[in-house]
């Protein structure tokens, strides 16, 4: 552990690795020039678990901190706006190529501000990508393994931000801070152990407009008012509303339950119009199919259900997480590299 | 006390040779008397000792010996004390495992760690760490290799056990992982307590110790019922001559009653200094959202601190209650308008309220059980029931 190597690799895949892989083909899609088969183009150091009969990496086989740096934003800009393939197929690279940048960081025992700056965009990357392929099969996207891994991430930065004082952070790193503490909130929605987070942090990173919001959400979420976390949810900016909609599904399931018990009754109905908009679908399609999985009754002209207390479907797991049409929206107008890497929060 | 060092270590002898474990305790208690005594500040005591005193117990009395050095030096050197107090431990760790079948060594331990608990927090507040919790940290590994020699002492008999030793350990331990914010470090430890034989056999005071932290993680899991449970413990068997431990628990108990239904009697606060929640009662019980959340603000810090600002906050829904059955008592009928609770909101304070947002209000009340009755959306009426429409809250589970 003492001994600390120090990477000297100017290149996004060392000598090495390069000239093996190109020899056996185990090139990647993105590594090939233009497509071409088995012309190399631009090679990234590929994701290897340091396991036992490993040889100890050589300075020259890790890569410098600038170096890992231009390999973040070249994953982050060229390869995620490429369009050729879909994606999840996109997804994949990236992530695994990034995995091994945060090895690097590991293996090199970088500082916290080094750490910072290379897992801030990783942390912004997994959330989107959560939320982007939320609708995929498991064999295209496992979500469960990108939740591993964003929290893993969220939590090593958190630990970073608490080792470094808040005084000496300039503005813009500031708000860095204050946006990834509400993306861990928000992902974490409904734990009282982010919440408690939130209460203990210094107030120049919780009087940030956009943490503050992301706050009042989830204690309302706390405390049981799920009206003002929905429309408070409607108000997040881009990754943040996309990363609150992975929840929605949860929430709505709560509120349709609340629901059954409150408005219990079998001559009443309540207008299709007012649960459309709390729940935030956009098409009302979407909202009877939902009621119709938890067993909610329909009139007959459709506009308007029944709740009945006895009827709704307990057993019924929560409903997978779909992409939401008001995220949507938001993520249109961005320009995303600038987001993932955190030019512009 | 003792005159020279060769008192002192002779004193320690006879007690090592009777297996006195009190006594050796307060040999090396960095509380006893024999701590002022200028003769035992010895920076190299090895050889004397060595000489005077039988291993395991010199390596114990050598480190011990070291930190009277440090504290006693002009400018006195807490983080050699406490580096010098970790040592003893280890000695200690060598000790209970050499001494098989046998516990009157238990005090020795529980000494030691008691009192390297308490340098490293004293090193923490000084500021010696880079990190803060990182002393703290490292001195609860320390206390657990101690803990994990007791916990598998499974082959002596019940009642030469070191077993009997846990609880005093986990004690220590909760006070650290409390004090640097690991809760989920708690979890194995209540485990390894509540699967042991002794649950019961442990002394009284280390019970309460216990009950008062396992309580307060119960609060934290959201697991208010067990926490009332173990906090009324704490709080029924804490002797009167100790009110400062009795308001540490109320600080507890009194939000977790709330919660629960039970409002506390103003002239109980005010004996332990927490008229907070008295005034937080007043508002609670009128139902006065405004009032309420002026207190909380006004007290924002101390609940902080204390880590139940969330527990405070939780009681909105009680105060959202509480108004609504008041509208409902000067209304006098059982189909109320939800206008008429909007209006209500607002006027104490949720200036904002829409009438969508009342509705979910109501909603969550009657789906928690706090209201009898249902919801009427195309009469915007809450039709109440007729025999006990808001049940007290302590019969609502």
């Amino acid at each position: 552990m003492t001994n600390q190597i120090k990477g000297t690799c100017e290149l996004f895949c060392p000598d090495a690795e390069a000239k093996l892989r190109i020899k056996e083909r185990l090139l990647h899609y993105y590594e090939l020039k233009n497509g071409e088969k088995n012309v190399p183009g631009q090679l990234v150091k590929a994701f290897a678990r340091s396991a036992a009969g490993v040889k100890a990496p050589r300075a020259k086989d890790l890569r410098t901190e600038i170096c890992l740096q231009r390999t973040v934003e070249y994953l982050l800009k060229d390869i995620i706006l490429d369009k050729r393939r879909s994606y999840n197929f996109i997804y994949d690279f990236i992530f695994d190529r990034l995995r091994a940048v945060r090895q690097e960081v590991v293996m090199q025992q970088y500082n916290e501000r080094q750490t910072l700056k290379l897992l801030e965009p990783m942390i912004i990357f997994l959330g989107y990508s959560r939320y982007r392929l939320c609708e995929e099969q498991i064999d295209n996207f496992d979500a469960k393994i990108c939740n591993q891994h964003l929290q893993e991430c969220l939590k090593r930065v958190l630990c970073c931000y608490d080792d470094i004082d808040v005084n000496s952070l300039n503005l813009s790193e500031l708000n860095r801070r204050s946006f990834v503490e509400a993306i861990y909130l928000l992902f974490n929605l409904g734990t009282t152990e982010a919440l408690n987070r939130a209460l203990s942090l210094p107030t120049e990173v919780s009087k940030n407009e956009t943490f503050d919001l992301a706050y009042r959400i989830a204690i309302n979420y706390y405390q049981g008012n799920f009206y003002r976390a929905l429309v408070g949810i409607q108000k997040l900016p881009h990754i943040l509303s996309a990363i609150a909609a992975l929840k929605l599904q949860t929430l709505r399931r709560k509120v349709y339950m609340v629901f059954a018990h409150a408005y219990t009754s079998k001559q009443l109905f309540v207008p299709a119009t007012f649960l459309c908009k709390l729940f935030l679908y956009e098409d009302v399609r979407n909202l009877l199919e939902d009621c119709k999985y938890y067993h909610i009754k329909l009139s007959e002209d459709k506009s308007s259900l029944q709740f009945q207390k006895s009827e709704f479907n307990i057993n019924a797991v929560t409903l997978k997480e779909t992409h939401e049409s008001f995220v949507e929206k938001k993520l249109t107008k961005i320009y995303l590299p600038e987001v993932l890497l955190l030019k512009r929060v | 006390m003792f005159g020279t060092l060769q008192n002192y270590l002779s004193g320690i002898q006879r007690a090592w040779s009777a297996a006195d474990g009190d006594s050796l305790a307060s040999f090396i208690s960095l509380k006893d008397k024999h701590i002022m005594n200028r003769n035992l500040y010895v920076e190299n005591p090895e050889n004397t000792v060595e000489r005077m005193l039988d291993p395991p117990i010199d390596e114990i009395v050598c480190a011990h010996l070291k930190v009277l050095y440090y504290l006693g030096m002009e400018s006195r050197d807490f983080m050699q004390a406490y580096r010098q107090q970790s040592q003893c431990i280890q000695s200690v760790v060598k000790m209970l495992q050499q001494l098989k079948e046998e516990n009157w060594c238990l005090p020795i331990m529980y000494t030691t760690c008691l009192d390297l608990r308490i340098l490293a927090q004293k090193c923490e507040d000084l500021g010696s760490s880079s990190k803060p919790g990182e002393i703290l940290e490292k001195a609860a590994d320390c206390l657990m290799s101690c803990f994990r020699v007791c916990a598998a002492d499974n082959r002596s008999s019940d009642d030469d056990t070191k077993r009997l030793g846990m609880l005093n350990l986990v004690n220590q331990l909760f006070k650290v992982y409390f004090r640097i914010n690991k809760l989920h470090l708690c979890k194995p430890l209540i485990r390894a307590i509540d699967s042991s034989n002794f649950k019961d056999s442990f002394p009284l005071p280390e019970q309460i110790t216990y009950k008062y932290f396992v309580g307060r993680k119960a609060m934290f899991d959201s697991d208010y019922k067990s926490a009332d449970e173990f906090l009324s413990f704490a709080l029924r068997n804490t002797p009167r001559n100790f009110p400062r431990n009795k308001r540490l628990i109320l600080i507890y108990l009194v939000p977790v009653k709330m919660l629960l239904g039970y409002l506390p009697k103003k002239q109980n606060l005010e004996r332990f200094d927490l008229l907070q929640f008295h005034e937080l009662a007043v508002a609670l019980k009128e139902g006065n959202v405004r009032k309420f959340d002026e207190v909380i603000q006004r007290h924002e810090i101390f609940f902080i601190k204390c880590g139940i600002y969330l527990l405070v906050e939780k009681l909105k829904f009680i105060v959202y209650r509480n108004l609504f059955k008041r509208v409902y008592i000067i209304k006098q009928t059982h189909q109320l308008d939800l206008r008429a609770f909007q209006a209500a909101l607002q006027f104490v304070g949720e200036t904002d309220m829409s009438i969508d947002e009342t509705h979910c209000i109501v909603a969550n009340l009657i789906f928690e059980g706090k209201i009898k009755g249902y919801i009427s959306y195309s009469h915007n009426k809450l039709v109440v029931s007729k025999q006990n429409p808001f049940p007290p809250l302590n019969t609502v589970s």
